[in-house]
């Protein structure tokens, strides 16, 4: 029987804000963090609300004391530093120094929000300029390497890209590197800036909504594109016993299914998704009345949230569940939505608080079950997180309080 | 972790696809710096109405993997597990492009749906209707490793005999060799592929793409060779790649004399060579050296094609001439130990075993 794995620190940074703290704080008082980009170079800034972060490039590279300007560094590498720097900050960098860590970090496109902007220079017969040091920067590694570079650190590297279920892979991956023996500790998430390149393809499939979204409303349209990162330290309990750490939580279970079903859209009736919940419940031996609260994937796109909203129903068949989507506070921040939600599932077990599920107003004509609007006190044992990616990639995960 | 078995594997390359018979038969060989691989016909496993708006690297992928699962005899795998360095750089580039000319209205999705690093998984699944575990790493030049590494875990959390499917696949485009040749990846003027090994020393190299599928299963009977450890090294030192080759041959009890062939990702590049000739420094009069990458090009997911030599230099038992780089003393083919360095610091172990 493999030991208990937890999660003993964290690294947020999202439209939110940064830390658990600030999250916290907007979560609980139902303050959003969608608004017309700032930062985002795009000529529908003034048309699409989005989950900007309230930083530029400069500020963020301020923060990490990195030269301002073309640096090298991207939007998203910054924020993945800055997210990892609030965890390491609570650690101790030593902590992640002295034994076999796992850095397992997950991404959709790379420095694409960079890249962009520079990529007409790239393909040009220009043979230098700023651009130059951006050329290897297109790939998901290139955030995972600067963390490891950035902090010093020789940790096994993974990064991993199942689209928007991507970090929630990353902490399920974590956990498996440490019940193998291969690492210690692990350090698992995401990162995701806003770029053209998103917002355009999303838009483009007709599935972003102009206004703030609406998850398992009856007038959903889509949703709103978002960005930031997380990052869990996961490790065996023993180890953060004996090191004294304060565990926030267990992860006690994970899944990873396929869907099996089309390129981008989820099985009507939530086989899939169904499929995925049952097998994470399953790991954690637990049954559906053990979960208390659901924190879902809620994109609000007419398809996701048919297709979840109908899993739900049939795996809470004895009883209408507590769940809701975080996604109008931070938008969806693709592949840190795992990670995010991920520790947004830990505080409101920690608060014994449900997350409210914002602009809700119309029940969905299929379905039977609402989610909770409020920040309401209740008692939370075991929360279920869910993240449903592009090309049928589902991932559930299960906490637990320790 | 306990090994794992290869129980079937092939390549869609510059040198010869899924549907050539022989190995390394008719060598290909040019000086345009840029090895683009052999298409096979992709309509037998791809159905009529999907395969006109997928770009290569979608019909590269999803047809090799089908065809290792066909050869394999396994019709729905337990997991399906890819590494690609970069995805579909065609699709990428597309949408990227006329997001910039149509100034970001009227776009189509076809491109920026295929540009996603997982679709060649997504389809695979949809084709197999196989719900099971699904994973894509995109990690430079340990993505293909992290992919069979994932598959060797997961074959051992598991008392059951399952079957992981686990690929690679990367591509070249005209502008993407345009861009890196600005930092100085590959050689100018560019050598003729067949003696990009013997003009080492000038940096750089030259560009290759291709696709590598195999299953790798925790039951051994009928299996082509066992895997018995991948090990994926970032910014590590000659010294720490000796110090960690060491290490998985004292845990697997394999002495330096008993490796037969050592087969290196030379890539022509002055400036990466230190590894590989170390590596060789240490290896003894038994060993045989052989190389590929003149043969695939420098990518991301190089050792797929190389995990596809070392396997068929198994079932062969010898070494064609346009690998060898140095001949041992050894007389069967027992253990390879493939060395690879990537661009961009990344160096990679993976020891096989023939049954």
């Amino acid at each position: 029987m493999s030991e208990r794995i937890v999660i003993t620190s964290t690294g947020i940074i999202s439209a939110l804000g940064i830390g658990e703290e600030q999250h916290w704080h907007a979560l609980a008082n139902k303050k959003t963090g969608l608004k017309y980009p700032v930062h985002l170079t795009t000529r529908h800034a003034s048309e699409f609300l989005l989950g900007e972060v309230d930083l530029s490039n400069d500020e963020l590279a301020a923060m990490l004391d990195l030269p301002t300007g073309d640096n090298g560094y991207t939007r998203t590498t910054l924020l993945a530093l800055v997210a990892m720097q609030e965890l390491v900050n609570k650690t101790g960098l030593q902590l992640l120094q002295d034994e076999p860590l796992a850095l397992v970090n997950a991404n959709t496109v790379g420095g694409m929000c960079s890249v962009e902007d520079m990529y007409p220079d790239f393909i040009s017969d220009k043979q230098d300029g700023s651009f130059i040091k951006y050329i290897d920067t297109l790939d998901c590694a290139e955030s995972t390497l600067n963390i490891a570079q950035y902090f010093k650190i020789k940790p096994f590297t993974a990064t991993i890209s199942t689209a928007c279920s991507s970090s929630a892979n990353s902490i399920m991956l974590g956990s498996r590197l440490i019940q193998q023996g291969i690492v210690k500790r692990a350090v698992c998430g995401g990162c995701d800036a806003l770029s053209r390149f998103t917002l355009n393809g999303f838009n483009s499939l007709k599935n972003v909504d102009k206004e703030a979204s609406r998850p398992f409303d009856q007038t959903r349209f889509g949703l709103n594109l978002g960005e930031g990162a997380g990052y869990l330290l996961l490790e065996n309990e023993s180890d953060a016993v004996a090191r004294g750490a304060t565990i926030m939580a267990v992860l006690s279970g994970y899944s990873n299914t396929n869907d099996a079903y089309h390129p981008t859209a989820p099985s009507p009736d939530g086989d899939g998704a169904l499929m995925t919940m049952q097998l994470a419940l399953q790991k954690a031996k637990l049954s559906a009345d053990d979960i208390d609260y659901v924190n879902a994937h809620g994109t609000a796109t007419i398809n996701n949230d048919a297709s979840e909203g109908k899993a739900l129903q049939r795996l809470f068949a004895n009883r209408k569940p507590v769940f809701s989507s975080t996604k109008p506070f931070t938008g969806h921040t693709l592949a840190a939505a795992g990670s995010i939600e991920a520790i947004f599932s830990i505080l409101a077990m920690q608060n014994q608080v449900s997350l409210p599920n914002l602009n809700y107003r119309t029940k969905m004509d299929e379905l039977e079950i609402e989610p909770v609007t409020e920040a309401e006190q209740m008692n939370i044992n075991h929360v279920l997180s869910n993240s449903f990616g592009f090309g049928g990639n589902n991932v559930s995960l299960v906490f637990s309080k320790p | 972790m306990k090994p794992v078995y290869i129980s079937s594997i092939v390549v869609t390359s510059p040198q010869q696809h899924f549907e050539d018979d022989g190995f390394l038969q008719n060598v290909f060989g040019d000086d345009s710096g840029c090895l683009y691989v052999k298409e096979p016909n992709y309509r037998k496993y791809i159905n009529p109405v999907a395969i006109r708006r997928m770009s290569k690297l979608l019909k590269m992928g999803i047809s090799t993997g089908m065809n290792a699962l066909e050869r394999a005899g396994v019709q729905q795998p337990d997991a399906i597990i890819t590494g690609t360095g970069r995805g579909s750089m065609v699709d990428m580039e597309a949408f990227l492009l006329s997001m910039i000319e149509m100034e970001e209205e009227a776009l189509t999705p076809t491109s920026f749906i295929q540009s996603t690093y997982n679709s060649v998984n997504g389809w695979l699944a949809l084709q197999t209707k196989s719900n099971g575990y699904n994973q894509t790493y995109v990690n430079r030049g340990a993505s293909f490793e992290l992919a069979l590494f994932d598959a060797q875990m997961l074959l051992n959390e598991t008392e059951e005999a399952q079957t992981a499917l686990v690929g690679c696949f990367d591509e070249i485009t005209p502008d993407y060799v345009r861009v890196k040749g600005k930092i100085g990846y590959w050689k100018e003027p560019a050598p003729a592929n067949l003696e990009l090994l013997q003009k080492a020393d000038t940096p750089g190299t030259i560009a290759g793409e291709g696709a590598a599928f195999l299953t790798v299963t925790n039951n051994k009977e009928n299996t082509l060779c066992s895997l018995l450890c991948i090990k994926m090294l970032q910014d590590a030192t000659t010294d720490e790649v000796v110090h960690h080759a060491n290490e998985i041959l004292t845990e697997n009890n394999i002495s330096l004399a008993d490796i037969d062939v050592l087969l290196c990702g030379m890539n022509g590049d002055v400036n990466q060579q230190e590894v590989y000739t170390t590596m060789i420094g240490k290896a003894v009069a038994n060993t045989s050296i052989a190389a590929f990458k003149h043969l695939c090009g420098e990518y991301d997911t190089s050792s797929g094609f190389a995990t596809w030599i070392a396997a068929k230099l198994f079932e062969l038992q010898e070494i064609p001439e346009i690998l060898t780089v140095k001949r041992g003393r050894h007389e069967r083919i027992k253990n390879i130990l493939i060395v690879n360095h990537y661009i961009l610091n990344s160096t990679s172990l993976i020891l096989l075993q023939a049954e």
